[in-house]
């Protein structure tokens, strides 16, 4: 399966929480890749606390790869080359982890018949191998995201199941950024719409991330105001009026990522002993990227009403 | 829900009645307030969710209430396409040592046709609004289907109510027409006299029974102006009741019920029928043509039934006849019960009328007095015969139904706080005086500490009613009072859906504290601008703030000073405080203390 992570807006948490959401999934049991389509700024090594690629690789990765530089696109086995020694060596159980860099300073690039080919032969050729393939776009629309748009709706990958996560944060500007990214001019739907695709399947195959959420109801804010919580209630309750206006009302989101402190932080995986041996992090929060790894490919979670 | 499973029955088992109360729990409320809103997923309010995630999330709540109702509507339609109204497992043998028949056990039931008016009417809003937010083809098939079947067995139900219908005629000398006399005659006038009154309070009523055209409940008698009457709803269809013409509905079973109103299945009928013509199912507009057609019919009768007890209940100058506990029916049978289901009626009519504070205060005592009597508000003693009014309950005799062979039966009714309770409530929503709210309120309360207590206390049912043996010691304990009574916790969801309202109606508004308010506001404001004259330009950020935040207060307190005069009072309040502390702070500045 493929599953496309974009947003409107930078910063959302689009990168951090799909490599989370990537490794929670092998953990799963599931084999996976991580494809870093973020041409601009190809950091999920970062993430993935890989400091050879942190900022992009140097070796020929997927921008290399595209433009037709090189044969294969460079991998590297996460599980083996993480700085982190707390998350090397795969659990039992695990499936492989491997991750697909971008090209440090590789810059944004517009789209042409071989590449667009060489990119629909790369996701038939990994999808052969992997259960699962996670595809980081930028942020906005971009080359990127119309060249998947286009791979997508290729003969070769119509019998494969796509899957895009729309990720926003939770606040009114961004409600409206996400529903624009979707649903507007030149969105996705309308986009994928003139490359060919269904526009009723593409939509059905859209799902929003809700993502750093403050839970009202939380403990962490048990140390708020009065006042406060009655003002945070009520945004909430506008937020989700105007999400559902905007046809991302709770129907259309697959997972809701609470705010966690580490993640506010830094950008990194979070391992079960970062929440039960350190407890930096929240319980919630794995919880949360634990569920939407299983969402991801649970057909009834993506059933239609 | 067990193991993915809906599972239907509680105390009793499984019957046409019992699953509708079941669905109802979920259902009434699901139509009725507005957070509830389990048709619109996306609009679902968060906490209600939490309280149903054992049924699933907010889009499987629907389709699983979809399904659930489905299969209800199935259960209940025999081969030839007849709606089913059968009290099954909820008919009693009235004579000991012998069981129901099989055939008695299917005998339609006025509580059943109720029963469903208000879940198809609940049912039919929820498919057209569920309908709007599916796409997918199957499972607005499924909708359809369900919708089809209630609007089916809709009408059905309007047809049982139409043959179930009453009036019993009876001569003034004779034992039913001696006890209304005796019941209506608070005073001491001659029996002639009182006749004579009573039949002029209630030509109307008279004149429009006579008026009738379809249905049961027609009669040559009333033509006798000699002759006094009781109108209200049988047990079920009534003997020799006619069929009524309609849309197909399969065959319109015979009726064996004699035709004798009951103050029980009267009162159940009325509040069923009253969802037929709520602001609901108006605006949705929930029936069609043929059923609004019937539902004429039916608020005739409604109409007719509450006046007539009505009438009967508050007769005369002195003291009503309902003030005379405990009520006497005309076979003769006393209870505080039926002085319960009368003050219902009674209830019902006053906010037809939008009677005045001075009648509701009346029933207002009435039900208070009630609940006394009835041990609601009052410890009960060891053998105290109130507590058979909550358990087993009061037994009715059904007459006629021993007419298929078997023994007579008895319907068991013990919702007797759930009736107060419900009554409490409505008499505290029609108040218009705060004080008359107050005691209201406060007798709500208590009603409704008694019926939290009887909550379930663990197992499956845990929180569902009703186990009143929590608060009447006396009562033996039984097996079976571990699963749910969906008769007894039905009323009180209905009890809650009141309440819901009552309370997000906006609070009454006292005109005597709003004048107050005012006053103190005047003299607020003008202390503020005489401060702000007094202090120099140049007062430095700690006073500043200290008028902003005091010049706040007064916006404040002018905006809410109509909706809200007991905040404005407490806003002028803390202002005149405020300025009160300066104007000390400066005598004890030119020593003038
Ligand atoms: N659940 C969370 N709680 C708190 N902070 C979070 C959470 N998720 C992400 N963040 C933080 O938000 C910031 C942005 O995250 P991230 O880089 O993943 O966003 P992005 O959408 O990929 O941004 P870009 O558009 O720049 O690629 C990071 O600092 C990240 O650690
Ligand atoms: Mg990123």
């Amino acid at each position: 399966m493929l599953v496309i992570a974009t947003s409107d807006k930078g910063g959302t948490g689009r990168s951090v929480t799909s490599c989370n959401v990537a490794y929670r999934r092998a953990l799963q049991g599931s084999d996976v890749c991580y494809l870093d389509f973020d041409f601009g700024s190809p950091t999920s090594g970062a993430i993935f606390s890989i400091d050879p690629v942190s900022r992009g690789t140097e070796g020929g990765g997927l921008h290399s790869y595209l433009q037709g530089k090189i044969a294969e696109p460079q991998r590297i086995d996460v599980w083996r080359q993480t700085d982190r020694e707390t998350l090397r060596s795969r659990p039992p159980g695990a499936g492989r982890l491997v991750l697909l860099p971008g090209d440090q300073g590789g810059g944004e690039f517009s789209m042409t018949k071989d590449i667009l080919q060489r990119c629909t032969k790369l996701f038939v050729r990994l999808l052969e191998e992997f259960d699962l393939c996670v595809v980081d776009l930028s942020a906005g629309r971009s080359y990127a995201a119309e060249l998947v748009l286009a791979a997508t709706a290729q003969q070769e990958l119509r019998g494969v199941p796509h899957r895009w996560l729309v990720f926003h944060r939770w606040t009114r500007q961004h409600v409206i950024a996400a529903s624009g990214l979707v649903y507007g001019r030149r969105g996705l739907i309308e986009a994928g719409a003139e490359r060919g695709h269904d526009s009723q399947v593409l939509a059905d195959s859209i799902r929003f991330v809700r993502t750093a959420v403050v839970n009202p109801d939380s403990e962490e804010l048990a140390g708020l105001r009065p006042t406060q919580v009655v003002w945070l209630l009520d945004c909430n309750k506008d937020l989700q009026e105007l999400a559902r206006q905007h046809q991302l009302g709770r129907t259309m989101v697959l997972a809701t990522i609470p705010l966690d402190p580490v993640l506010q932080m830094r950008e990194q995986l979070i391992s079960d002993r970062d929440v039960w041996a350190s407890q930096i992090a929240n319980a919630a929060t794995v919880a949360a990227f634990d569920q939407l790894a299983r969402r991801i490919a649970d057909d009834a979670a993506w059933d239609e009403l | 829900m067990h193991d993915g499973k809906w599972h239907w029955g509680g105390r009793d088992p499984s019957n046409s009645v019992s699953d509708a109360e079941q669905l109802l729990c979920i259902m009434y409320p699901a139509s009725a307030v507005a957070s509830f809103k389990l048709d619109i997923p996306d609009a679902t309010a968060d906490d209600v969710l939490d309280a149903l995630s054992n049924l699933g999330d907010a889009v499987e709540v629907p389709r699983l209430l979809v399904r659930v109702i489905t299969s209800y509507l199935r259960t209940y339609t025999d081969e030839n396409g007849a709606s089913l109204f059968s009290g099954g497992s909820y008919f009693h043998s009235d004579e000991p040592g012998r069981e129901p028949t099989a055939d008695q056990a299917n005998l339609d039931v006025v509580d059943s046709f109720s029963m469903s008016v208000s879940l198809m009417l609940a049912t039919i809003g929820f498919a057209r609004v569920f309908r709007t937010t599916v796409r997918r083809e199957d499972l607005r098939a499924e909708i359809d289907e369900m919708e089809a079947l209630a609007s089916r067995r809709l009408t059905a139900a309007m047809v049982g109510l139409l043959r179930s219908f009453t009036v019993k005629v009876f001569p003034p000398d004779s034992p039913a027409g001696r006890t209304l006399i005796n019941t209506v005659n608070q005073g001491d006038a001659p029996p002639r006299i009182v006749v004579a009154d009573l039949q002029r309070a209630l030509r109307e009523v008279r004149a429009g029974i006579r008026d009738f055209t379809i249905g049961s409940g027609r009669t040559t008698e009333l033509d006798n102006p000699n002759r006094l009457f009781e109108c209200g709803w049988a047990w079920g269809v009534v003997k020799d009741a006619p069929e009524i013409a309609t849309d197909d509905i399969g065959p319109q079973p015979q009726g064996v019920a004699q035709p004798d109103p009951y103050l029980y299945f009267t009162v159940n009928a009325l509040d069923g029928i009253a969802d037929l013509f709520s602001e609901r199912t108006t605006v949705l507009g929930l029936l069609s043509e043929e059923q609004v057609r019937l539902a004429q019919a039916l608020r005739l009768r409604w109409e007719l039934t509450q006046s007539y007890w009505a009438t009967i209940g508050s007769f005369g100058q002195e003291r009503w006849p309902l003030e005379d506990l405990p009520w006497r029916t005309t076979d003769e049978k006393e209870s505080d019960y039926f002085s319960l289901l009368v003050t219902s009626m009674v209830v019902q009519d006053l906010h037809r009328r939008r009677a005045t504070d001075s009648d509701l205060r009346r029933v207002g005592e009435i039900l208070e007095e009630l609940a006394e009597r009835g041990r609601i508000t009052r410890r009960a003693t060891h053998e105290d015969q109130a507590i058979r009014l909550h358990e087993p309950g009061v037994g009715l005799s059904l007459d006629g139904s021993e007419e298929l062979g078997g023994p007579r039966l008895r319907w068991q009714v013990s919702d007797y706080a759930a009736v107060v309770l419900k009554r409490a409530l409505k008499v505290a929503g029609m108040a218009r005086s705060t004080e008359l709210r107050d005691t209201m309120t406060a007798l709500v309360d208590d009603v409704w500490a008694h019926v939290l207590r009887r909550r379930i206390p663990s197992g499956d049912a845990q929180n569902l009613w009703d186990s009143p043996r929590n608060v009447f010691t006396a009562i033996d304990a039984k097996d079976d009072h571990q699963a749910p009574s969906w008769y007894f916790t039905e009323r009180i969801v209905e009890c809650l859906v009141e309440a819901a309202n009552l309370i997000s109606g906006s609070p009454l508004r006292s005109s005597r504290l709003a004048a107050i308010a005012l006053d103190l506001l005047n003299e607020a404001e003008h202390l503020f601008d005489d401060e702000l004259l007094s202090s120099s330009s140049e007062v430095g950020p700690a006073m500043r703030d200290s008028l902003l935040h005091t010049q706040a207060s007064l916006v404040r307190a002018r905006e809410v000073l109509s909706t809200r005069p007991g905040t404005a009072f407490v806003l002028a309040g803390e202002v005149l405080r405020e300025l009160d502390r300066l104007t000390v702070a400066r005598r004890e500045a030119t020593g003038a203390t």
